[in-house]
């Protein structure tokens, strides 16, 4: 007869708030197979765990129920007490009466202690049938996986490569860079972005234990912690870029164009195009879609030859290609390449994207001088469509008055409800560059109001004022296009208690930030989720920022939610580190929380090999006849399997049958 | 502002005057820009709850955007009780009540000024008080004082030198109220 202690925890108010938890001691008491049931403030604090491990040890119990907070961070801390005390750590089991009970039913103190009445007992039921079970290890894949080569995954494959372990870096565009590469100078600072990001890259690009895959997407993720397979497509470039010196020759003679993504539309690219002057790795791409085949010249096929010079006639990329990079005579696989990668962890930083601003009619989007603040950063960057100079794009004058309008598109239900966090702090600097360079220049910034949190923003905010930048409390109504190329913004300005009119040359609109396209694509892949916003969802805001629900994967960066360089930065080292301990266990603990069979019993049917979304189970011959086989190494405990075998011959540890139906059982009665 | 706007209540930025800043900050507003639109200061004065439409935080705001005509086309700078309350609580040091004076010197220099205020002036340069009650003299014996107070008004020597010095200042180029030398 197995001797259960039951151990409740009032977790401070949080649970003993709304749950009568005397009572509930009393009533576990007298459950079938428990010798005690205690009752205490913090049960997972020294003196808490403390009353478990004495029970243990005076031989008094050798099955333990918590009934206290979520098993998801506490059930750890538990195990570990129960085999301090010198019990196997599975015989555990935890009732969660606070996410459960004590906080959704938080205004309904009866029905709540009854209810925590029932997951005791059902608890407890479970825990009689308990089994001692061993760990398992699983030898770790030196190697990490980082998606993503923005400033956050640059950084988290820096760490992770100085630590001596081999990186893959996935990158779908060209270049590594990310938006931080479009940027010009940088808050809270102004350090110019491509002198600070350009040495990064080249770092990274160097490195030698980095494996940059640029042009390349993630397309299957198989395995666990410690062993991730995964197939990642090299995106077809139409150029041997082992050849290819980024000479741009061949961008040079080209004569299709196309709205350059870099400079955010406001000029063109070749249809062989090098992303950006100061891209790693500086290489050529074919964009297919948009290359006209000069000459006839379709890919794989040999070029005509000219019926007088006796010439083969060559498209003018060809043509101007010194190193025999650019060969459309080739054949070139469209799909590209697909290359498979073994992992021990994985890290996700695949950013964000601005959004755009067709959506916001009242704004004049059709306007050529209502732009996007990222529009206006390549417009003040060196490297942008005016090199630097500052014309406004519908006729290259200087304006002279500009209005910014916050918001766009942030906390704002018909788009995002959340504040994209950076947007105040990019107007400001926006706005302070073009006022130190020019401060003859009128520039009103329209705001809901500023949040401008962070070490050194309130000093830049205040001193941006002091430049005098025009602050309005109050969001923009309309901008309506006035003859001459003018716009009218109209306002209604809280502090003066009025509405107001401004008559501007160019308008910047701070459009949110948005999660990358496909995320949660890519989130499927790798199973994690995504939140209501549609970033990825860390495992606890507070304490596991940079975890997933998915052991061995971690996020850093934009892709989590909107942020600045600094705290992206921070992010992505916290990734890297968290990523990197268990490369440096070199093994990790697999729960022994997986299904087994019985394969004296097993039939062979199959059904379950079908049914395996980890493709962990396979058909073998044993003295002539087939049963299945479940590896343990993939196994991931989902019990599927076990549900659909119609011989019931397959046992998931830690949820059997027996468990499975005492719990049922007591929550009945 | 056109006639139109004006009918709506519209205030035009277009047409505001970025010159105002740097004149307030001149006459004494130092640090105006200073100011974070709190309105700390306006739950402490006097003007607010008298119903004032401009008072400190909303006339720094005011100035901040240009509005010039807006402010001397109302009497509400002229209403400060110079209680200067304002100055105790504001977060920023801002010391909106100098900013409010310097206002007024904006007003005084485009002749922008109630009749009232004339008076004042008139009545600080002849007498050295900018309220002065003359027939008060029969009231004040009454209750033991000196007939006339222990001022400028009992010792006409120091009148004559505070006349000196407001004749050096920017109110006599102003020439707003008469300023007779005595006995030039
Ligand atoms: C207008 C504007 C101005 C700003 N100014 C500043 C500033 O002055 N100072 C400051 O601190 N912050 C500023 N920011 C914020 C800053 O841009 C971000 O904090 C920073 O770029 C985030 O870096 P990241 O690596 O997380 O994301 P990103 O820079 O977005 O990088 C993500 C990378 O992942 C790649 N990627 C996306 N999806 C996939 C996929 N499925 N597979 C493979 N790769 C993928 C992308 O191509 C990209 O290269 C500004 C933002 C905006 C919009
Ligand atoms: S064939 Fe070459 S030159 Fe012609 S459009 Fe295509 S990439 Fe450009
Ligand atoms: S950061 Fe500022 S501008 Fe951006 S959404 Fe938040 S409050 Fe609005
Ligand atoms: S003057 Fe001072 S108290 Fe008044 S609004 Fe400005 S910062 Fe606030
Ligand atoms: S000094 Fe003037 S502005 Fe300041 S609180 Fe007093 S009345 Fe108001």
């Amino acid at each position: 007869m197995p001797r259960i202690g039951v151990y409740i925890c009032h977790c401070g108010e949080n649970i003993a708030g709304a749950v009568n938890v005397e009572e509930v001691r009393k009533y576990a008491e007298n459950l079938p197979g428990v010798v005690v049931a205690r009752n205490y403030l913090f049960m997972c604090s020294d003196p808490g765990q403390e009353l478990i491990k004495q029970d243990i040890r005076n031989g008094l119990i050798d099955r333990v129920v918590v009934a206290a907070c979520t098993p998801r961070t506490h059930e750890p801390i538990f195990r570990k007490t129960v085999e301090d005390g010198g019990l196997n750590k599975y015989l555990l089991e935890m009732a969660n009466i606070r996410d459960q009970d004590s906080w959704p039913h938080w205004h309904d103190k009866e029905g709540a202690t009854e209810k925590a009445k029932k997951l005791v007992a059902s608890a407890v039921a479970k825990a009689a049938f308990l089994e001692p079970l061993e760990d398992r290890f699983v030898e770790v894949t030196r190697a990490s996986l980082v998606v993503g080569g923005g400033v956050a995954g640059m950084f988290a494959a820096l760490d992770l490569a100085n630590m001596g372990y081999k990186v893959y870096l996935v990158e779908k565009s060209p270049s590594l860079g990310g938006n931080m590469a479009k940027l010009d100078k940088t808050f809270p600072t102004n350090d110019c972005s491509a002198c600070i990001l350009t040495p990064i890259m080249v770092q990274v690009g160097t490195h030698p234990n980095i494996e940059l895959l640029t042009y390349s997407e993630v397309e299957s993720v198989e395995g666990s912690i410690g062993n991730f397979k995964v197939k990642v497509r090299k995106k077809q470039t139409y150029i041997d870029w082992d050849k290819c010196t980024g000479c741009g020759d061949c961008v040079n003679a080209c004569p299709a164009k196309v709205p350059n993504e870099f400079n955010e539309g406001m000029d063109n690219r070749k249809a062989i195009y090098i992303e950006f002057p100061q891209a790693v790795p500086k290489r050529a791409v074919v964009d297919i879609e948009h290359c006209l085949s000069c000459a006839k010249r379709t890919i794989g096929t040999q070029p005509r030859i000219h019926s007088k010079t006796g010439e083969p006639i060559l498209a003018p990329c060809e043509k101007a290609c010194k190193t025999g990079a650019c060969d459309r005579s080739r054949e070139y696989n469209p799909e590209g390449e697909i290359v498979e990668l073994n992992v021990g962890t994985i890290i996700v930083a695949t950013g964000y994207k601005v959004m755009d601003k067709a959506p916001f009619k009242e704004y004049s989007p059709q306007s050529p001088n209502v732009i996007t603040a990222m529009q206006l950063e390549r417009i003040l960057s060196a490297t942008g469509p005016t090199e630097g100079h500052f014309h406004r794009p519908s006729d290259g004058e200087k304006p002279e008055t500009i209005a910014f309008i916050s918001c766009v598109g942030s906390r704002d239900k018909r788009y995002h409800t959340y504040c994209s966090k950076v947007c105040c702090m990019y107007m400001l600097k926006e706005a302070r560059l073009i006022k130190e360079k020019y401060p003859e220049t009128n520039i009103y910034i329209f705001f809901i109001d500023v949040r401008t949190g962070g070490k050194d923003f309130e000093e830049y905010y205040n001193y941006c004022r002091n430049l005098g930048i025009k602050m309005l409390r109050g969001r923009v109504g309309a901008v309506d296009e006035l003859p001459g190329d003018r716009l009218r913004v109209r306002a209604y300005d809280v502090d003066l208690g009025a509405p107001v009119e401004l008559e501007a040359d160019l308008v910047v609109l701070a459009t949110a930030i948005e999660p990358a396209p496909d995320l949660d694509e890519l989130g499927r892949k790798l199973g994690i989720t995504c939140g209501s916003e549609g970033f990825l969802k860390e495992m606890h805001t507070k304490l596991y920022p940079v975890e997933t629900p998915v052991k061995g994967i971690y996020i850093a960066g934009c892709a989590q939610g909107p942020k600045d360089i600094p705290e992206s930065v921070s992010q992505a080292r916290a990734a890297s580190s968290a990523a990197a301990v268990p490369l440096t266990l070199g093994k990790v603990i697999v729960e022994p929380l997986i299904s087994e069979v019985n394969q004296r019993k097993c039939t062979g049917c199959g059904t379950c090999v079908q049914l395996c979304p980890y493709s962990a189970i396979s058909l073998v011959e044993d003295k002539g006849r087939s049963r299945s086989k479940i590896d343990e190494a993939m196994c991931a405990g989902c019990g599927v399997c076990a549900a659909a075998c119609p011989s019931g011959v397959i046992t998931l540890h830690g949820f059997t049958n027996a468990q499975i139906h005492a719990q049922i059982k007591a929550l009945a009665c | 502002m056109s006639s139109e706007q004006a009918a709506r209540g519209v205030i035009n930025l277009s047409e505001s005057d970025s010159s105002l800043v740097n004149e307030i900050k001149e006459l004494g507003g130092e640090e105006l820009m200073e100011c974070i639109q709190c309105a700390k200061c306006a739950a402490a004065c006097p003007m607010v709850l008298a119903g004032f439409p401009f008072f400190n935080k909303r006339i720094i705001q005011a100035i901040f955007l240009g509005l010039r005509d807006a402010l001397l086309d109302d009497s509400s700078i002229w209403a400060c009780q110079s209680c200067n309350r304002c100055t105790e609580v504001c977060p920023r040091e801002v010391n909106p009540f100098e900013i409010i004076q310097a206002m007024r010197r904006v007003a005084i220099r485009e002749f922008a000024l109630p009749t009232l205020s004339i008076e004042g002036l008139k009545s600080l340069y002849d007498t050295g008080h900018a309220v002065y009650l003359a027939g008060a003299g029969n009231t004040r014996v009454k209750v033991g004082l000196p007939e006339k107070p222990p001022s400028t008004v009992a010792n006409p020597d120091a009148l004559k030198e505070l006349q000196a010095v407001i004749r050096k200042t920017a109110l006599a180029d102003l020439g707003i109220i008469p300023m007779d030398e005595p006995g030039v």
